[in-house]
């Protein structure tokens, strides 16, 4: 397989690793959001490697788009969410959002 | 060696973005992966794509992310987590031996190559063979703005507290 291919995979791989480590070990709501989008960062490199590895990047482009657009309507919406739990709760601590145990 | 160069970065900054303290670093950091993202994406001749990650994802996303920052108190934007900041490079290299085994695998299990089937350009893959995708993408839109709009609704209550 073409090396060039293989770099973007693990480095894509490594992202999303890196990612979910936030997501795991962080407790501040705004980190796990950063956390979310390194995942989506590291998921983009792995569709391009896909896209270079079938050698068709006009459908992989047509992919990233829309991926590009869940991606940041996502980040919005619970970057809205933050602002207000950080209004109900006053902290962005996720162990204080004990109103939402069920 | 520009594309190991430019991944090492990213690779670089998201370790940054698990070590930096500072909300603001770590949005800015997070706005330069996505410039190198972009570069990567025009290096690979996918233009469209890499606009889109230029202007929406260290764009947008970015001025977004900073709002959220300056919105939010001082007092939250301390780095907490379950480990200590030192542990983080060791995470990374057991990640990176995760990582070189999967490539192993991955390298074993796939063929080298492919018999190209291109399905077109972008414009027609969009348009025509994945139409589809744009009604999705409307809803996504609408159901972001939407989203945000009730959640910075003042409500009668709010109101009347104030």
């Amino acid at each position: 397989m073409n090396k060039e291919i293989l770099l973007l995979l693990s480095c894509g791989i490594l992202l999303v690793m890196t990612g979910v480590y936030m997501l795991v070990l962080y407790r501040n709501l705004l980190r796990l959001i950063i956390g979310v989008e390194i995942v989506a960062k590291g998921v983009t490199l792995i569709f391009l490697a896909a896209g270079v590895y079938r050698q068709d990047i006009g459908f992989i482009q047509a992919l990233l788009v829309t991926f590009i657009i869940v991606e940041t309507v996502l980040a919005a919406i619970m970057l809205g969410l933050v602002v207000r739990a950080q209004k109900i709760y006053g902290s962005l601590d996720i162990r204080n959002l004990s109103k939402l145990k069920g | 060696m520009l594309l190991w160069v430019l991944l090492g970065l990213m690779v670089l900054l998201s370790i940054g973005c698990c070590i930096f303290k500072d909300l603001l670093y770590v949005a800015v950091s997070l706005a330069t992966i996505s410039v190198i993202l972009a570069l990567v994406l025009f290096m690979f001749s996918a233009n469209i794509a890499g606009v889109f990650e230029l202007s929406v994802c260290a764009g947008l996303i970015t001025v977004l992310f900073i709002a959220t920052v300056s919105l939010t108190k001082d007092s939250d934007q301390k780095a907490e987590t379950r480990l200590p900041a030192y542990f983080v490079p060791l995470v990374i290299l057991i990640f990176i031996g995760i990582d070189y085994f999967i490539i192993q695998r991955v390298m074993h299990a796939i063929p080298p190559s492919v018999v190209p089937q291109p399905s077109g350009t972008f414009q027609r893959v969009f348009w025509e063979l994945r139409s589809a995708d744009i009604l999705g993408q409307i809803g996504l839109i609408g159901a972001g703005v939407f989203g945000i709009l009730s959640l910075f609704r003042i409500t009668a209550k709010e109101k009347k507290h104030e």
